[in-house]
């Protein structure tokens, strides 16, 4: 079942086209991640299906019923900025949070502070917060009463190390429970570790989406080292089913298609040769590398 | 609506600012029209001829009935501090993008804007309220018992209500507007006591001598004309200005209901 359907969503400033036509589905208890560079349209459209923009045309709907503000009192958000009002203290702004949303209860909001690590200065004042500490409180809002599912905007903007290791492995805590995480982010690291779902965009353009799986693996990769890289070249050109081979002083890269290569193929044909393998591994492609090929970075 | 209610409370309780304005607006209207009373009976207490001579002349501004009038229209002159309040409210949503935020969190946009005009109405009240406690104690305090329908000019409650409450809905929609709050107050100063004044003489001097009374802060303060003394100084026209109160209380309602629909509209409307 989906959690969220867009269809064709578009949308114009001025002259600039920000989303053209995007479409998506995101399953239930995934833990979809939002990539692409500056401008691609990220935040346009987490805004447009949290109602704080209004879409050119397209739809979306929320469990396959059209958005509503009851429906987005379920839903955990941080987007774009942690807003809150500056001269309230962390306690009295997550109180609004509950007032409006319904989510949690006085309880909830000293756990979540816990959670954050904010309880101790859940009585000073956002205007007094760090941009770390602020984007924990803004986590916090959106943890606010266990949501079944979060929309986290940069979820890691401000903070340090140890801060983003812990929202990742809170992420993939939340996902082993269940939980629909919808992550846009420029950490592509981030991304490949705890994302089970990826859609990447460029310039409005929705230009791939699908499991993290099925996007980084469209060939297979087996690489390959000898002490004579160059009679390994030789004896490898004619390797059938290959596409193409490419190498470095140490290493040879043989690309096969998806689902067709075979290491222990590879191993006993060198052997037939004469050549006697020092490395042998399937190699996968990265995230990063393959952002930058799609995005034509 | 009460838990709409409820969640601006939360806002206003703990905001220092909030409450520094308010205290300003409390204190100001009674210190204001109390210093006008203040004035008035020093001046006339005094023994001398041209002293009693003026007491004659003007009567007592401050005594039941005229003290209605003569407190609404002082009062009326400083609505700017509660539009302070006003713009003050819908300005901050904006700086601290919590307008979003309440959208984002579950409120629909109309809902953030009927709290807001929660704000307006309460803020009306409190003004309405300082109002009917200064004219009361003023009026108790001067009024001998032998005068007698002391609330025959009561109506001018209902005038002053609806004059403060249009004129800060106007405020509300400039602050939506203009967004900032600086920006926002200049503007609604600079267009209430120059622009609207020069376009009120331009209009009635080039286009027709009442034209003036329909622009959109003019027509409310025509709800509140000047005490009787200072009628009494052109009586033909005070005489017409008092003939079109009721009127100016159907173009003060026709404007609410656009300041009120903009601000809806414009909502909707806009990317938040």
């Amino acid at each position: 079942m989906s959690v969220l359907q867009v269809q064709d969503l578009k949308k114009t400033y001025g002259k600039i086209q920000a989303l053209k036509g995007v479409s998506f589905e995101i399953p239930k208890g995934a833990v979809f991640g939002i990539l692409g560079p500056n401008g691609s349209g990220k935040t346009t459209m987490l805004s447009i299906i949290l109602d704080v923009l209004n879409a050119d045309s397209g739809t979306y709907s929320w469990f396959g019923k059209p958005a509503s503000p009851d429906l987005r009192k379920h839903i955990g958000s941080l987007l774009e900025t942690p807003n809150f009002y500056h001269y309230l203290s962390a306690k009295n702004n997550l109180k609004i949070t509950n007032s409006i949303s319904g989510r949690g209860d006085k309880a909830a909001i000293d756990s979540v502070l816990q959670k954050v690590k904010l309880y101790e200065r859940r009585n000073s004042r956002f205007s007094t917060y760090s941009l770390g500490m602020k984007q924990r409180l803004a986590i916090a809002a959106a943890l606010l009463g266990d949501p079944q599912i979060l929309v986290l905007d940069e979820p890691t903007n401000g903070l340090d190390p140890v801060g983003i290791m812990e929202i990742r492995e809170l992420i993939i805590d939340l996902s082993k429970k269940g939980h629909t995480i919808i992550m846009a982010s420029h950490l592509l690291d981030e991304v490949e570790k705890v994302c089970t779902h990826v859609a990447i965009l460029k310039l409005g353009t929705l230009v791939t989406s699908g499991s993290v799986e099925d996007v980084l693996v469209d060939e297979d990769v087996v690489e390959i080292g000898a002490a004579d890289i160059e009679q390994l070249k030789r004896a490898l050109s004619n390797y059938p089913g290959i596409t193409s081979t490419t190498h470095n002083a140490q290493t040879m890269q043989l690309h096969f298609p998806k689902g067709t290569a075979s290491a222990e193929e590879v191993n006993r044909y060198c052997f037939n040769q004469g050549i006697a393998l020092q490395y042998l591994a399937i190699k996968k492609k990265r995230l990063e590398e393959k952002f930058f090929e799609l995005t034509g970075n | 609506m009460l838990h709409l209610f409820r969640t601006e409370w939360l806002k206003i309780k703990n905001y220092p600012g909030f409450w520094w304005i308010m205290a300003i607006t409390v204190l100001s209207y009674p210190g204001i029209n109390g210093m006008f009373y203040t004035i008035y009976k020093q001046q006339t207490a005094n023994t001398k001829s041209a002293a009693q001579m003026l007491k004659m002349l003007i009567g007592n501004p401050f005594e039941f009935p005229e003290v209605f009038r003569t407190t609404a229209f002082a009062s009326s002159m400083f609505v700017i501090i509660p539009a302070i309040l006003v713009i003050m409210l819908i300005t901050n949503e904006y700086t601290y993008k919590t307008n979003r935020q309440n959208v984002i969190d579950g409120w629909s946009r109309n809902e953030f804007l009927i709290a807001k005009f929660l704000n307006v109405v309460i803020i009306s009240v409190i003004v309405i309220a300082l109002y009917l406690l200064v004219t009361l104690s003023i009026g108790f305090s001067t009024t001998g018992a032998d005068v007698k329908n002391k609330f025959q000019l009561a109506n001018y409650t209902a005038l002053f209500s609806l004059q403060t409450f249009a004129q800060l809905s106007f405020a509300f929609l400039l602050g939506l507007l203009i967004k900032r709050a600086f920006i926002a107050l200049g503007v609604f100063i600079f267009y209430k006591i120059i622009v609207e004044n020069i376009a009120a003489e331009l209009l009635n001097k080039y286009v027709h001598a009442d034209t003036g009374r329909f622009l959109p802060t003019e027509s409310s303060d025509m709800l509140t004309p000047v005490p009787a003394f200072l009628g009494r100084l052109d009586p033909k026209v005070y005489d017409h200005a008092l003939g079109l109160i009721n009127q100016q209380v159907f173009i003060t309602i026709g404007y609410l209901f656009i300041f009120w629909g903009l601000v809806f509209w414009i909502y909707k409307k806009r990317d938040l």
